[in-house]
């Protein structure tokens, strides 16, 4: 098909707001696939998109489509992931898109994230059509929220489509202004191959499978391709596009959006943002600049029983070779033994790997409270990034210390400014700016929506953050960040003492005023969960050798069958074969045994 | 292979289900008693087998809501059968609010020589927490009357750890208790399963969480006492007077094997554990037609479970167990075969070894299944 009659475009929308209900609505009303294949939100493929209802990892669709003019064109969707941890996927894929749908729910308006989203778009001369969806509910403010796209991004309310997905209303007129609104793709089938890498994933069969938006030049089977960024190199086993399932067509040209499968054994080899050319008569520059995306939250992960360590090795080599965005190095804990030190792109990520570690390897797991990565000088003036609370060198041999901040960007109702002000200054975080958005027609009880702008360790956003923003405003306020570099700061190494055994996969990172605050609530959590044992087990919070906090939990003083006869043993046996079993579940640390749940515990703690 | 030692009868009817009972058993289904004995009668005459039988137990259910003449039937079928010793132990069950003084002395006439009674409390708001159908004069009104039947083999069971029971409340009980001077005592604490009926009342606030403490202060007191009293305590909740301790539950946790005749009856028969059909008209269908009762549980205990299981019973009793005992049964070492957990277990204070013995430490006792779990084979 001539590159005239494509349309490559991709929707960005916060979680819930709709995306993939539009997307299964464009497919249907496209007609390219029959109703009766349709499953709901074919998009999110993997079990834990559908569960958490987002999409972690972006796919494509191509779609045939006969437009009023009677020229059928052929569509290609990209989706995109929709949290912040994976900001850089969503700017690959909005880099391989000539246009994109912005989704805004007519029911909660525009969400922080949105707004980046759409700004990293419009650097990109993407052209926007912006959306209202849900309109069909009740609960819709479509006045209002016409109001703040106004406002905040400057389309005008004629420019503004009112869509439902769910009924279909205005879908019609949706895929019209795709048509006529998004340019066709504009590269050159004449010139050197150049195609951008916007997603991949690993195959048993094929080896890497790269998704790929071919700018200039064509790519065939067999052909030799080279990487611009990182050097790899390689020949095409399959070449194809998505119906939605890989369709092998032999080639793909300038303007397509598809796959090729690369044979490749690791993503790793095949990072996301890298353009892809020849390697005889390649192009000279790449399509974007490329770079790895970089973990910024770093947890050590450990196995609850020390002898199957070799699985969790096992497990995380596989889960790596299909994402290349988490880091991880094997390091040793005296109490936990034998784990690793693992890197993400933020807790959402952490959450998502831990959760398919377990779910997909059948893993039990031990979580360590997770931290940033700092940056210390020592007296000597050397210098050394730490990621482990326990290689922080003693306060005598420490110049100083700097950790990352990140700009955040919250849109609330007004009402709630005082209380996500007290909390940002609790959690060390600065203030900057306020922004109204929209002309409130007529305020209601929450108030005129504002944007605030603040700057925040970033250490101060791992934990319990966005769960404390969220109850801080009754489930209103969103949330954006954005690593902006580091900063000095005073930090100290807080421990806790289980049995008088320091546990590090406890320790962390505080400012040395909260030490005593943070450390009761963290003895507090832990008697709360940790099963009373034999004997008397002291928990303590120390900074070096001073205790500065203290529980303990008593001694448990009976736990025996009072009954057990003849016909009871069977049944009596299966009770303690149980309880034989849970201790599976438990990690002994200085003769306590202490379940894995008191690791996410502290972790999930409210400060 | 020992030979079977012990049969017991359940018979599962009850007049009402009291709050905290798991056991098989049946309301409002007394119409169906004489065929159910018929069934029973008929389940004794299939599995008729050789070997001395030492003891008998009537359970329940409210084996006391049988006419004597009824229990009498059982016993006589069971003789035709059995080769029952002249002096066995033979015990019914009886629920205070059920007999009198004329039906207990044609019990005693009739062969049986031992009764336990359910007193459970002698406090009545505890009695009525539990749904008991009789008050804490009936039970003294019923033990007066075992006394003057003839009965001189007694055993009281009591329940502690109720919700909200005091030190004090469980200590009036026991000295209530030992006024009457029984042989035998049995004291439990109150386990709960999610479907009893006081289990869903203590999550809906109607009674007071149970604490595992005051329960630990209540079993140490009973210690105490019963011990002031001249009870040797012999089995982590069995107490008795020298020479009366319970000669049919010392068959189950000695090892020894037992027939279980009737509905959810357990036998354990050479190396196979089976359980009779838990319901009621499956039994009476299954008899009827003259054919064994449909199981819903049948195992063979293999023998590191049998050792596991022999070790965790036979440390249910004060004595412990006797390594010779088990050189000579299952050809092992126990100290070698066990290296580990008895290490740990010695270590901790919950065991401790003397001469030929393993025993639990008095706080062992109360911390019984943390020693018992860990003689579990490794399950794949």
């Amino acid at each position: 098909m001539k590159q005239l009659r494509k349309r490559n475009f991709c929707i960005i929308a916060h979680i819930d707001h709709g995306k993939s209900t539009l997307a299964d609505r464009l497919i249907q009303l496209s007609g390219a696939l029959k109703g009766d294949k349709m499953v709901d939100q074919m998009m999110d493929s993997m079990e834990l998109e559908r569960e958490r209802g987002i999409t972690i990892k972006a796919k494509a669709i191509r779609l045939e489509y006969q437009a009023k003019d009677g020229i059928t064109y052929e569509l290609n969707l990209i989706d995109t992931p929709g949290h912040v941890d994976f900001a850089y996927e969503v700017s690959r894929t909005l880099a391989a898109c000539e246009g994109a749908i912005l989704v805004i729910d007519a029911t909660q308006g525009i969400q922080a994230q949105t707004i980046s989203n759409v700004y990293f778009a419009m650097d990109h001369n993407l052209e926007i059509i912006p959306v209202i969806n849900k309109i069909d509910l009740p609960s819709s403010e479509t006045e209002k929220v016409l109001d703040e796209i106004d406002s905040i991004l400057g389309y005008k309310s004629d420019e503004v489509l009112q869509i439902s997905a769910k009924t279909g209303q205005g879908v019609p007129e949706l895929l019209e202004a795709i048509i006529n609104k998004i340019p066709p793709p504009k590269g050159e089938l004449e010139h050197p191959l150049r195609a951008l890498i916007f997603d991949s994933h690993y195959d048993s069969y094929m080896g890497v499978v790269a998704y790929i938006s071919v700018n200039d030049g064509s790519i065939r089977k067999g052909d030799k391709l080279r990487l611009m960024g990182q050097g790899t190199e390689f020949e095409v086993v399959n070449i194809g596009y998505f119906n939605p399932n890989f369709y092998p067509t032999g080639e793909l040209l300038a303007g397509d959006i598809g796959y090729i499968a690369t044979g490749l054994k690791s993503v790793g080899d095949c990072r996301v943002g890298d353009t892809i050319t020849s390697i005889e008569n390649g192009a000279d520059k790449p399509l974007i600049g490329y770079k790895t995306a970089r973990p910024v939250v770093f947890t050590g992960i450990y196995t609850t029983q020390p002898e199957d360590h070799g699985q969790l090795r096992e497990a995380i080599e596989k889960l790596s070779l299909n994402d290349a965005s988490f880091t991880y190095e094997p390091e040793n804990s005296p109490v936990l033994g034998n784990g690793y030190r693992c890197g993400f792109l933020g807790l959402l990520h952490m959450d998502i790997v831990q959760e398919r570690l377990e779910r997909e390897f059948d893993l039990s797991l031990i979580v360590t409270v997770p931290g940033v990565k700092l940056m210390i000088t020592r007296m000597d003036g050397s210098q050394e990034m730490i990621v482990n609370p326990s290689d922080l060198p003693e306060p005598s041999e420490l110049l100083k210390i700097e950790e990352p901040w990140a700009k955040i960007s919250v849109i609330t109702p007004s009402a709630f400014i005082g209380p996500i002000m007290e909390l940002v200054t609790q959690s060390e975080g600065l203030y900057k700016h306020t922004e109204y958005i929209g002309h409130s027609h007529s305020p209601d009880a929450l108030g005129q929506r504002v944007r605030l702008e603040y700057e925040i360790p970033l250490r101060s956003m791992l934990t319990t953050f966005y769960d404390q923003l969220k109850s801080h405003s009754k489930g209103y306020a969103s949330l954006d960040h954005e690593v902006i570099g580091y900063r000095e700061t005073k930090l100290i190494k807080l421990d806790i003492l289980v049995n008088g055994v320091v546990v590090d996969a406890f320790s962390r990172v505080v400012p040395p005023e909260k030490a005593h605050e943070i450390g009761k609530s963290m003895v507090e959590k832990l008697k709360e969960v940790i099963p009373t044992q034999m004997f008397k087990v002291p928990l303590q919070a120390s900074v070096g050798s001073r205790i500065v906090a203290r529980a303990d939990i008593s001694a448990k003083r009976k736990d025996v069958l009072a009954k057990c006869y003849g016909g009871d043993i069977t049944r009596k046996r299966k009770l303690l074969e149980k309880q034989k079993e849970g201790k599976k579940k438990m990690r002994s640390i200085g003769k306590v045994e202490v379940p894995k749940d008191a690791f996410m515990s502290v972790l999930k703690m409210e400060r | 292979m020992p030979d079977i030692k012990a049969i017991y009868v359940h018979v599962p009817f009850c007049k009402r289900k009291c709050k905290y009972c798991t056991f098989a058993s049946y309301c409002l289904r007394e119409n169906d008693i004489p065929a159910y004995l018929n069934g029973v009668k008929k389940e004794l005459e299939l599995r008729s087998a050789g070997g001395i039988i030492d003891t008998v137990y009537f359970g329940g259910g409210t084996p006391s809501l049988l006419s004597v003449a009824q229990i009498a039937g059982i016993l006589d079928t069971i003789k035709n059968n059995f080769d029952l010793r002249q002096d066995a132990e033979i015990t019914v069950e009886v629920n205070p609010g059920t007999v009198d003084l004329k039906y207990l002395s044609d019990l005693n006439k009739a062969g049986i020589n031992r009764l336990s009674l359910g007193v459970q409390s002698f406090n009545d708001a505890e009695l009525e927490m539990l749904g008991r159908i009789h008050t804490a004069k009936e039970a003294l009104k019923v033990i007066d009357d075992a006394n003057g039947a003839g009965f001189s083999n007694l055993n009281l069971d009591l329940i502690y750890g109720l919700p909200g029971q005091s030190l004090k409340s469980w200590e009036g009980s026991l000295l209530k208790a030992l006024e009457t001077n029984p042989a035998h005592l049995s004291l439990y604490a109150l386990t709960l399963e999610p479907e009893d009926l006081l289990f869903k009342e203590i999550n809906s606030g109607k009674y007071p969480e149970i604490s595992p403490d005051t329960a630990a202060e209540q079993y140490e007191l009973a210690e105490k006492l019963l011990k002031n009293h001249g009870y040797t305590h012999y089995e982590i909740s069995n107490w008795a007077k020298p020479g009366a301790e319970c000669c049919h539950n010392l068959v189950y946790w000695q090892g020894g094997r037992y027939l279980g005749i009737g509905v959810a009856a357990h036998s354990f028969i050479e190396n196979r554990r089976t359980a009779n059909t838990a319901d009621l008209d499956q039994y009476l269908d299954a008899l009827s037609c003259g054919k064994p009762p449909p199981q819903e549980l049948n195992e063979i205990i293999p023998v590191e479970i049998d050792i596991a299981e022999s070790v965790i019973l036979g440390l249910r009793l004060c004595g412990g167990i006797d390594l010779s005992h088990f050189q000579k049964r299952f050809n092992i070492d126990i100290m070698e075969w066990y290296k580990e957990p008895i290490g740990e277990l010695l270590n901790i204070g919950l065991i401790e070894t003397d001469k030929n013995l393993i025993r639990l430490t008095p706080h062992g006792r109360l911390l019984g299944n943390e020693v018992f779990w860990r003689f579990l084979p490794d399950t794949v």
